[in-house]
């Protein structure tokens, strides 16, 4: 016997010595057709985008990892708009000039192309997005990741955004910047800021690595060395601080490349979960005062249950199994496969292989993942994008460098199924996936899809329902608490059933996904009871809420109905 | 008669001894296996895994180490915005794991760890994280560049020691495994000996035991047809003693009685001729006389059933013609009679074992089935002659042992012909007796 059939045999006794699962959503098990559609409207929408990598063959490390995409409502006429992250030309390799895009919801199921209009055709070389109302305004501010500079974007409120990187205090730093996402860590009403960077790197000492001896190829991180994750403290004046070190964020061992916010200890303070590269995982526990200790190794979630750092790409943190307490999804390199964790007791126990979620998984690199409730039975479905670094892959391994991105359906019971051939032929095609955000964009109540490939189209997945089931959408506005309100949580009871969702930026893979919430209701057509839980601490219940309308609640001013979505 | 061999002898004792050495083979061997895989776990818990345990930790610590290096390293570039003191939560975070890591080394750690090099361990990480401690005392208090000049000059060297004494400890604990791999390869090696010897005894003892078997069974055999042979031939000359008896009886009933009843009757005619027409004396003559004849008419008939004189002088099928009408009348059943169109010429030993057994089964059709009509059916095929007595009566079938004689007597004369007897049940109920004989046991023919 080997080490490693020694650890195996380990981890599988682990595993089987685990209590079943029991506390997935507790709705009828799910009939084989998933009752919803997926629908590449990206082209009738109206949406040109194309990545540009700056590919030129050099195969330089930020080639191959952007970019990112988000739904925001940039103009708050209720409608999500889309943002997409570009990369561009290297130096001495001039070829076009890309910039952001902005498009403009025409709440027509079409879009427009405002993004010079916005004042973001800005040239820089971006990876990843936050959206988060900085500055309480009203309106939505954008920070895009870059190699180099960072950029936050200041919203007007008048159709424009300014460039306020240096006068916030964020500018005069270079960094491989990835995923970010904002937060109220000190809940004091303000979003700070966290941001996560990969390694050290740049075009003047790009490592030569290979995968067939004689070709470059893009590298793996071990090439390089880390880089911290960097946390900017609000000061609620338009200005951040850089406390990475005194909050004890900082580490130069990290290679992060996904970040997500979460409550893992449900002290109502919010925690902070970064994925890394062939890194341990970091979970940063919020210690209330101002300071953060990783607790990620005795959480059970820094390696794999063989006690690997796997090459941690995306992640996001949902009540999966409608317990009330917060799953975690991590997707990784090929042959690794998706890490799914639920929650047990003050940890996590991965559970990829028992779920169904596992095996589908293992001959994919996965990049941006969601939870999302695609079928609106009530249970919080999975979707991960995948594509490899390098297409010369295929030369060494049975590994392709395209695709096809993968739909878990959650049967209930601590059971998924890969769904992925099932909602039809658009969403089966073999992409190199990157980012991926969710959004109603259309307002019909169900949650679409938004990917980006590298150095090639965006794709935007309109869901069309014909199963019947029915859903409500909460948007919360903070006045105490984060005008997003971003870190509120909000339970609802319908019949039996509960479920749970935070209000959060960041998650996935370079992107973020819309802020409301929506909730499946399977048949249900009514919510007894609705709880929210604002990052101020306070707290709000209402009762007997209808299906089929977003409700909008302002905190401490009550909640208010639409007809529709 | 014959006498069984005096050497026979019942082979339970031999095959009980067999399978006593069989099943202590076994129970040997099983206890050997237990021997060895409780042995096997022994040095497994106690050796093997105990040293993948610690070599694990000290995998983790060697980690943890590296990236105290890779931190320090940072420190020194001086490429980061932030002042040394940054670094101390990600010491921090380092020494927490470390200091597990080391607590559970400790606990696993293999036997020949000396207390040298676990006193070399502890006090070396020790003064690392003292040197460390002050280190980060001096950043704080604004003194960077003193920092630096320690952490290359002290902090850098203590934790290349340390990470050789974690080195030489993976060394030690690889050499322990391999140790303990040969030794655990030895008892498998071992165990695989035993293993193919348990087989070969296995197979001797079953070849021994089963041509102990063959031997003892062949020898049953042997006594059982021996056996079959002797009843067989018993039952001949009973049967032939008995037919001879019956013979010579009948003969005597119908020579000897027959004549002088015969005789009487004569002299009773002739003195009755003598005496005047209505005397008393002639009517008394006339009575005898009547008695005489009755006297006579049952005695030949007595001959007749003990021995039918025409099977000797007629032959099978004229003693048929005469017997079936015979019993018709006796039993008061139909007897419906079908044979052979042409002549059968069946007489000797064989008619008198076919007359015995259709009359045997006639005489059980009249005694138990209850029939009113029988069937008396007899073929002849190019190979062998059919006797068959069917009833549509109560039904009858033989049980086993408690078949009278009749029955033995019957199938007696049926093997005595080398034919077979069959007792079928006809569709319609009753009882189907069916001889079949060869033809050259007979001869004859009938068709």
């Amino acid at each position: 016997m080997n080490r490693r059939s020694f650890l195996r045999g380990v981890g599988l006794a682990w595993v089987q010595g685990l209590p079943p699962l029991r506390r997935f959503a507790a709705f009828p098990s799910q009939p084989a057709a998933p009752g919803f559609r997926l629908v590449d409207v990206t082209a009738s929408a109206g949406i040109h985008f194309r990545h540009n990598s700056g590919a030129y063959g050099g195969k330089l490390l930020p080639g191959t990892l952007g970019s990112g995409c988000a739904f925001l409502d940039y103009d708050n006429d209720g409608w999500q708009d889309i943002l997409f992250v570009n990369g561009m030309d290297w130096p001495g390799h001039k070829r076009e000039r890309t910039t952001l895009q902005l498009y403009r919801n025409n709440r027509n199921g079409t879009f427009t192309d405002i993004t010079r209009r916005a004042g973001l055709d800005v040239e820089m070389y971006g990876m990843g997005v936050a959206v988060g109302d900085y500055n309480n305004d009203g309106y939505p501010d954008i920070l895009v990741t870059c190699v180099g500079q960072n950029r936050l974007f200041r919203n007007t409120g008048k159709g424009t955004f300014v460039d306020v990187t240096h006068e916030s205090g964020l500018g005069g730093r270079q960094a491989f910047s990835t995923s970010a996402l904002w937060v109220d860590v000190d809940r004091d009403g303000f979003l700070d800021l966290f941001v996560c960077n990969y390694v050290k790197w740049s075009k003047e000492h790009d490592v030569f690595c290979s995968l067939d001896g004689t070709h470059k190829a893009y590298c793996t991180p071990e090439a390089y060395r880390g880089e911290t994750c960097w946390l900017f403290h609000n000061r609620g004046n338009g200005t951040f601080e850089d406390v990475t070190a005194s909050s004890g964020i900082f580490d130069t061992s990290s290679k992060s490349l996904g970040a997500a916010m979460l409550d893992y200890d449900e002290d109502e303070w919010p925690d902070l979960l970064v994925a890394n590269d062939t890194q341990p995982n970091k979970l940063y526990r919020n210690q209330r005062n101002g300071s953060f200790k990783d607790v990620a190794v005795e959480a059970g979630i820094a390696f794999s249950a063989e006690g690997k750092a796997r090459a941690g790409m995306g992640v996001d943190v949902a009540d999966f199994e409608n317990s009330g307490h917060a799953g975690v999804a991590i997707t990784n390199f090929d042959n690794e496969m998706i890490g799914l964790y639920r929650a047990s007791g003050p940890g996590y126990v991965d559970v990829a292989t028992e779920s169904g979620v596992g095996l589908p998984s293992k001959d994919k690199l996965g990049f941006g993942c969601v939870f999302l409730d695609a079928d609106l039975d009530g249970a919080l479905d999975l979707v991960a994008v995948n594509g490899h670094i390098d297409e010369t892959v295929r030369n060494v391994r049975p590994v392709r460098y395209a695709q096809p991105p993968q739909l878990f359906l959650n049967g209930g019971g601590g059971v998924f199924r890969d769904a992925s051939d099932d909602v039809g032929p658009d969403f089966q095609q073999p992409r190199v996936g990157r980012g991926l955000a969710y959004g109603d964009f259309d307002r019909d109540g169900d949650l679409d899809l938004l990917m980006t490939t590298n150095n090639g189209p965006a794709v935007l997945f309109r869901s069309d329902q014909w199963g019947g089931n029915r859903s409500i959408r909460v948007r919360l506005t903070g006045t105490k608490s984060n005008r997003d309100a971003i870190g509120a949580t909000v339970r609802i009871f319908h019949g039996p059933f509960t479920q749970s969702r935070m209000v959060k930026s960041g998650s996935s893979y370079l992107s973020q996904s819309e802020l409301p919430l929506t909730f499946g209701l399977g048949r249900f057509d009514r919510v007894d009871r609705l709880e929210i839980r604002w990052p101020s601490g306070a707290s709000e219940d209402y009762k007997d809420l209808t299906a089929g309308r977003t409700y909008t609640c302002v905190e401490r001013k009550g909640i208010n109905s639409l007809l529709g979505f | 008669m014959t006498g069984f061999p005096s050497e026979n002898r019942s082979p339970t004792v031999g095959l009980i001894l067999g399978l006593a050495i069989t099943v202590s083979a076994v129970v040997a061997y099983s206890l050997y296996i237990s021997r060895q895989i409780s042995g096997l776990r022994a040095l497994q818990n106690d050796l093997l895994d105990r040293d993948r345990r610690d070599s694990l930790q000290l995998l983790r610590i060697q980690n943890d180490l590296n990236s105290l290096a890779l931190a320090m390293r940072d420190m020194l570039d001086n490429d980061e915005p932030y002042p040394l003191a940054a670094w101390s939560s990600q010491f921090q975070r380092i020494r927490a794991d470390l200091e597990d890591a080391l607590r559970k080394e400790a606990q696993v750690a293999v036997a020949d760890r000396t207390p040298d090099q676990r006193e070399y361990l502890r006090s070396s990480v020790a003064q690392f994280w003292d040197a460390a401690e002050r280190i980060f005392v001096l950043a704080r208090n604004g003194r960077e560049q003193e920092a630096r000049t320690q952490i290359r000059l002290s902090l850098e060297a203590r934790q290349a020691a340390l990470s050789t004494a974690v080195a030489r400890l993976l060394v030690q604990n690889n050499e322990s495994e391999e140790r303990a791999t040969a030794h655990v390869a030895r008892i498998y090696d071992g165990v695989e000996r035993q293993v193919y010897r348990l087989l070969a005894a296995t197979l001797v003892a079953i070849l021994v035991t089963g041509l102990y078997r063959i031997r003892s069974n062949r020898k049953l055999f042997a006594q059982l047809a021996l056996l079959s042979d002797q009843r067989s031939e018993l039952a001949q000359k009973l049967i032939s003693t008995q037919e001879s008896t019956l013979r010579y009886i009948s003969r005597e009933l119908h020579d000897e009685f027959g004549q002088v009843l015969t005789a009487i009757g004569s002299m009773l005619t002739r003195a009755g001729k003598e005496l005047p027409a209505g005397s008393a004396l002639g009517e008394d003559l006339h009575q005898v006389r009547q008695i005489a004849q009755n006297t006579l008419d049952r005695v030949r008939t007595l001959s007749q059933a003990l021995h039918p004189v025409m099977l000797d002088e007629a032959g099978l099928e004229s003693t048929l013609d005469w017997y079936l009408p015979a019993v018709e009348r006796q039993a008061g059943i139909t007897i419906r009679y079908e044979k052979p169109a042409t002549p059968m010429t069946i007489d000797g030993e064989g008619a008198i074992h076919i007359y015995r057994v259709l009359q045997e089964a006639l005489n059980n059709v009249a005694r138990h089935s209850g029939a009113t009509e029988v069937w008396v059916r007899i073929r002849c095929s190019a190979l062998e002659w059919e006797f068959e007595v069917e009833d549509h009566g109560s039904g009858f079938v033989p049980q086993g042992a408690k078949r009278g004689m009749g029955l033995v007597a019957m199938r007696e004369r049926a093997e005595l012909l080398g034919g077979r007897l069959e007792w079928l049940k006809p569709e319609a109920g009753g009882t189907l007796v069916r001889l079949r004989v060869p033809r050259e046991k007979l001869g004859g023919h009938g068709d």
